[in-house]
């Protein structure tokens, strides 16, 4: 049995959780369902395995950290189905391809779609493993960023409408001035709103609110229309 | 004497009355006047002369009356003797022969003494006439009686002298005559040997002085100048006053004797040097069991026996080890009970305390009669040979227990292969020992064989094994054998004879290895490497395909465009027909061009087909059996081959049509696997007019597209891509000959080819 | 601006590829310039305008896919990789190098065309953002020293006190700095400054005296 080790070994807890990552793998292979079971948890990874992805979406997988491994054909739905449907979510969970199959524009496409790899079986275990690790840490970054931007958003909410609407114009790049013109308030109450939104929001600096701004997904920076 | 004294009484004269006394005593007797005339005379003396006293003194000389009875020749010597002694008035003794009766003389010694009266004046003679004869016959015999001792006879006198030798003597030393005035005692002396003279000069010298008799010995010059031992004694003859009137010695010639004792004294040194030398101990017993001898090594070794030691119980009890000495005292007394000998073992303390191993050996020396005299024991040292033997012994339990250890299964056998021993290793192996085996159900080797050989190598192994038993020639095997829990094991055995020094063999050492791991090890590497192989072959068709494919898409591609090209000039407006010559000339170009790869490949592959040899097709049938032997025995795979004799050399390229062998009976093997209770894989090979046909037929489950499974990328099988008939078939086709399949009417598959006998034409 | 017209850049090593594509693209209407090895793509005079590059992998003097690697951190066109023969993994790694595409030999016109559509498209925009980000730099240029030092205080958002204090300013003299960069910068407001600030890369190394960053 060769020793294997993932590139990063996941040496700090989750920070978003303690939650510990999973690696999830669906293939309709039960043989290979089980070796790459065997193999993640060779490396002291959780796993949990799926014939289909129904049996996946079914469970509450997707919900935890972590990565999937997908085998591109598999009856009923497909991985790509799955890695488009997910797309289409927003769940960014990282994907590993791993198929006995393959034609390159099948792969080009999965790529493009933002797949963390496509591995060909047989697969080298230190391949999987590295693909493995890659995925781990864009998911942990990715999450981190989203708890960021959940963040942000949740303090958001606690802005009135002018608030949301003063900050909106202020993270556009408008002084006051021009703010208590365009929305017909005076210079003093557009400092007010600014100043009540930004503590709202627990930010300090123009910086700091435009780097927080940009993490807001287009549709929540939006302000309640007038 | 009543008689004398009368007859005396009435003489007149003295000397006649002197000469009756003398004849009363000895016999003979005359008396004279002072004038020396006969007076008296025997009468026995004169009658058987017919002699009267008067006719003596009318003799013709006046002063000797005896004249007509001595003899002429001694008559002046007498003569002149009466006539000294007359004048001289003393004493008268002469010899002389004195005629007897029958007129022969006899010696007499004639002897007077004159008488005096009161005033000294000599009034006659009286004398004797002694027969000298009888004398000197005894005196001669006295004489021949102290010549002929066989000793040296000797007479000193007081003074130590030398008065007489006697004739042995006398030659001894060399002397003359017994006449010893010449040189004397200074020269008895100086015949002394120098290392006794002084004690000699001593020891003489005190008994001359102190009349203690003389006791020497010593070593006394014969007259060739050899020295010889002598032993003397000599006593002094006193007389009636105590004084020493003469020394008589005997000087007794012990030379020989000295030599002897010498000898004999030599002869012991060396003996007891011998004893002594020799690294024995000795002591000996009296038939009381009282010790009577311990010889010089035994006390230096055991020391002196204590005082209170007396017989063999006490020393045996002294210096026996306590643990040693209930047994060896209980034999040495059942050996003297019964004089029979006997030996020890034991332990004795040394002089340094130390025990040492000795052995004792008691031997009873007996008398004519048959008694014992003497008990002698001799006991030599052997603690080093008990000690080696110890170590011996540790030895052998070391070997013993080596053996019996080693992480191998040892057998000892007979030269009759009977199995004799068997170490601890593969009597558990086996699950019993050999003891079980009862001889009633026929040899132990025999039994064991059946019992634990696996049937499929049973005949093969009894034949070497027999083989091998008869010859001497080592045995070498790979077999099964069954383990106490009924596994087969494979096992590497190996027997060799022990022989003894003339060669014979005396013992077949067995050793048995266990090497299942590795043997199934090593199928395990050969699976692998065959699917490596197989891998491999994938790898690189894909490669070359890959590589084809390249060479040929190129092209394609750009045919593929230009015709886009062309479509797109065509459809703009207006048509650019130009540019529609140039791109439907690119096309036919390119297209024959992607057709040339093709045809450039197929050359390529037909090439390495070219280098044909002939060759024996019967080899290669074997060969491929060989390979795929641990295959075909594992999955107990019964091949029959089936090989016509005459077949003839056909060209081939070895490898390949090797390639395809390969793969067909491989694929019968597979079919079989799990379809086929009793799988039969038959090879033939016939000559069938211009080719040579070679058939693989399996009893398997037969194939139901036969010719389908021809098709590049066509396959029942679960893995594998199926390109392998494929590229069998190209390789038979480009030999010039055809490869195909059938159904066997009794089940199963026959996968059949042919090669041309002649090289086929270059394509 | 007008941008120039596309061009696409060919790099392959057989000509007759070369010329049937060429023949193609400009069916199209599309410019082509042709380049038989990575070398003389390397030596040749870039064009100013958006850019394809169809990058054969198998070329004579390196494998398109290490060029590819080659030419991360310069400015290069967007790859579409054209290949005889492609594997899985090189499409693989084509792609996550940010290939735009992975073709194989023979592919028709139409994807041809999408890919090399979607390469235009990149490229054009990365060309406005390179334009961008060379125009702020000049203006960047102009600051003066002192005014390179207020920039990165103002954008960290510090006060003026502070920041004049940090500089050892008066706080009037410091007010007509950050007047004078935001001007030479270009930007409307503070959050202007900051984006621009951002996109500069200059560091924020300050904080405001007990804010706390979100």
């Amino acid at each position: 049995m060769q020793q294997h080790s993932l590139r990063h070994a996941p040496s700090s807890p989750d920070p978003v959780g303690a939650e510990q990552p999973i690696v999830v793998v669906v293939d309709d292979d039960l043989t290979v369902r089980e070796g790459l079971s065997e193999l993640i948890l060779s490396v002291g990874l959780n796993v949990v395995a799926f014939a289909s992805t129904q049996d996946l979406l079914a469970s509450g997988a997707m919900d935890r950290p972590g990565c999937l491994i997908l085998d591109v054909r598999m009856p009923g739905a497909s991985g790509l189905d799955l890695q488009h449907r997910l797309a289409a979510t927003g769940d960014a969970k990282p994907i590993i391809f791993l198929s006995g199959h393959g034609d390159i524009p099948m792969t080009v496409q999965a790529m493009k779609a933002g797949a963390v790899d496509f591995l060909t079986k047989p697969v080298r275990d230190q391949a999987l493993l590295d693909a493995i690790a890659t995925a781990l840490d864009r998911d942990r970054s990715q999450r981190a960023t989203a708890e960021v931007a959940r963040h942000n958003a949740d303090r958001l909410k606690l802005l009135t409408p002018r608030e949301h609407q003063v900050l909106a114009e202020v993270a556009r790049g408008r002084l006051n001035k021009q703010i208590a013109y365009d929305f017909g308030i005076s210079e003093v109450t557009v400092k007010l709103h600014r100043s009540k939104a930004m503590r709202k929001m627990q930010l300090a600096t123009v910086g700091a609110l435009i780097r927080a701004w940009e993490t807001l997904p287009a549709h929540v920076r939006l302000p309640p229309s007038r | 004497m009543a008689m004398l004294s009368e007859v005396t009484g009435t003489m007149s004269d003295e000397p006649t009355r002197a000469a009756m006394m003398v004849e009363a005593v000895v016999g003979n007797a005359w008396a004279t006047d002072a004038a020396g005339r006969f007076v008296y005379i025997t009468p026995g003396m004169l009658a058987p002369l017919g002699i009267v006293r008067e006719d003596l003194n009318g003799s013709d000389d006046p002063a000797f009356g005896w004249k007509p009875l001595v003899h002429p020749n001694d008559y002046e010597a007498a003569a002149a003797s009466w006539r000294q002694s007359l004048r001289d008035e003393r004493a008268y003794d002469a010899t002389h022969r004195l005629r007897a009766a029958d007129d022969t003389f006899r010696w007499g010694r004639c002897s007077g003494r004159p008488v005096r009266d009161s005033e000294n004046r000599i009034v006659g003679w009286y004398g004797a006439v002694l027969d000298w004869e009888a004398i000197r016959e005894r005196d001669r015999e006295l004489s021949q009686l102290v010549d002929m001792v066989p000793s040296h006879v000797w007479r000193l006198t007081p003074d130590g002298e030398p008065t007489f030798f006697n004739r042995r003597m006398a030659d001894y030393l060399g002397l003359e005559s017994t006449d010893t005035a010449l040189g004397g005692l200074a020269e008895l002396i100086e015949s002394v040997h120098p290392d006794e003279v002084c004690m000699f000069r001593e020891t003489l010298g005190r008994s001359l002085a102190s009349g203690e008799p003389f006791s020497l010995r010593y070593r006394l010059r014969r007259a060739d100048g050899a020295y010889r031992w002598m032993s003397s004694r000599a006593e002094p003859l006193r007389d009636h006053a105590d004084c020493i009137l003469q020394w008589y010695g005997v000087c007794h010639d012990i030379d020989d004797q000295v030599l002897t004792e010498e000898a004999l004294r030599r002869s012991k040194h060396q003996l007891e040097q011998m004893i002594d030398a020799l690294p024995i101990n000795i002591l000996s017993f009296d038939p009381a069991r009282k010790l009577t001898y311990a010889s010089k090594r035994y006390l230096s070794t055991a020391g002196m026996p204590g005082e209170h030691i007396q017989d063999f119980e006490g020393l045996a009890r002294e210096v026996s080890h306590p643990d040693d000495f209930p047994t060896m005292f209980n034999r040495a007394s059942a050996g003297f009970a019964n004089s029979e000998p006997f030996v020890n073992r034991f332990r004795r303390r040394c002089m340094d305390g130390v025990y040492r191993w000795i052995e004792a050996r008691a031997q009873a020396l007996r008398n004519a009669n048959g008694e014992i005299v003497q008990w002698y024991i001799v006991s030599i040292d052997i603690e080093e040979e008990m000690q080696a033997q110890e170590a011996l012994r540790e030895r052998e339990r070391f070997v013993w227990q080596l053996v019996e250890t080693l992480p191998a299964m040892v057998d000892c056998a007979s030269p009759d292969g009977e199995p004799v021993y068997r170490s601890q290793q593969l009597r558990e192996f086996l699950g019993y020992e050999l003891e079980g085996l009862l001889d009633t159900n026929g040899s132990r080797l025999m039994q064991t064989l059946d019992a634990g050989v696996h049937p499929d190598d049973l005949a093969a192994v009894k034949k070497d094994y027999a083989q091998c038993l008869r010859t001497g020639e080592p045995y070498a095997r790979r077999h099964r054998l069954r383990r106490h829990d009924c596994e087969y094991r494979w096992v590497e055995t190996r027997a060799a004879p022990m022989r003894s020094a003339d060669g014979a063999i005396v013992q077949w050492n067995v050793i048995c290895l266990d090497i299942d791991a590795e043997v199934r090890a090593q199928e395990d590497l050969h699976l692998a490497q065959e699917r490596l192989a197989r891998a491999s072959q994938a790898a690189s068709l894909a490669e070359l395909s890959a590589s084809i494919a390249h060479e040929v898409n190129q092209p394609l591609a750009a045919v593929v465009w230009n015709s886009h090209a062309c479509q797109r000039w065509l459809a703009a407006s207006p048509p650019n027909l130009d540019r529609v010559h140039v791109t439907v000339e690119r096309i036919i170009r390119d297209a024959n061009a992607a057709a040339e790869v093709v045809s450039r490949i197929r050359a390529l592959f037909k090439q390495t087909v070219a280098p044909h040899h002939r060759a024996a097709i019967a080899d290669l049938i074997s060969d491929v059996g060989r390979l795929l032997g641990d295959r075909t025995s594992r999955m107990r795979v019964e091949i029959e081959t089936d090989v016509a004799a005459d077949l003839p050399a056909v060209p081939f390229d070895f490898v390949q049509i090797q390639q395809v062998l390969v793969n067909l009976m491989r694929n019968a093997i597979e079919a079989m696997e799990g379809h086929a209770p009793k799988p039969r894989l038959g090879v033939r090979a016939v000559c069938d007019g211009e080719v040579l046909r070679v058939e693989v037929s399996d009893n398997g489950p037969g194939v139901l597209y036969p010719e389908k499974i021809f098709d590049a990328f066509f396959t029942t099988k679960q893995s594998g891509m199926g390109m392998g008939l494929a590229i069998c078939r190209s390789i038979i086709e480009s030999h010039g000959g055809r490869l195909w399949a059938e159904r066997n009417r009794a089940g199963g598959a026959t996968f059949a080819f042919t090669l041309p006998t002649h090289a086929p034409e270059p394509a | 601006m007008t941008p120039e017209a596309a061009i696409v850049l060919i790099v392959d090593d057989d000509p007759r590829v070369r010329e049937a594509l060429s023949e193609l693209l400009e069916a199209h209407g599309i410019r082509v310039a042709t380049y038989a090895s990575a070398g003389e793509y390397a030596r040749a005079a870039k064009p100013d305008a958006p850019a394809c590059l169809l990058l054969d992998v198998e070329l004579p003097d390196i494998n398109g896919l290490d060029l590819q690697t080659q030419l991360v951190g310069a400015h290069h066109p967007p790859i579409v990789f054209i290949t005889g023969h492609g594997d899985i993994p090189s499409s693989v790694r084509a792609i996550k190098h940010g290939a735009i595409d992975f073709l194989t030999k023979p592919f028709g016109d139409e994807v041809l065309l999408a890919a090399i559509h979607a390469a235009f498209s990149q490229d054009t925009r990365l060309r406005a953002d390179r334009a961008d980000l060379e125009r702020l730099m000049a203006r960047y240029e102009t600051l003066t020293p002192r005014e390179r030092a207020v920039l990165p205080l103002v954008v960290s958002g510090l006060l003026n006190k502070q920041a004049a204090a940090e500089l050892e300013l008066s706080e009037v003299t410091l007010q007509v700095h950050r007047r004078n960069v935001l001007r030479k910068m270009g930007a409307a407001s503070l959050a202007d400054l900051v984006r621009i600030a951002e996109r500069l890369k200059i560091p924020v190394t300050h904080a405001r005296h007990g804010a706390r960053e979100a």
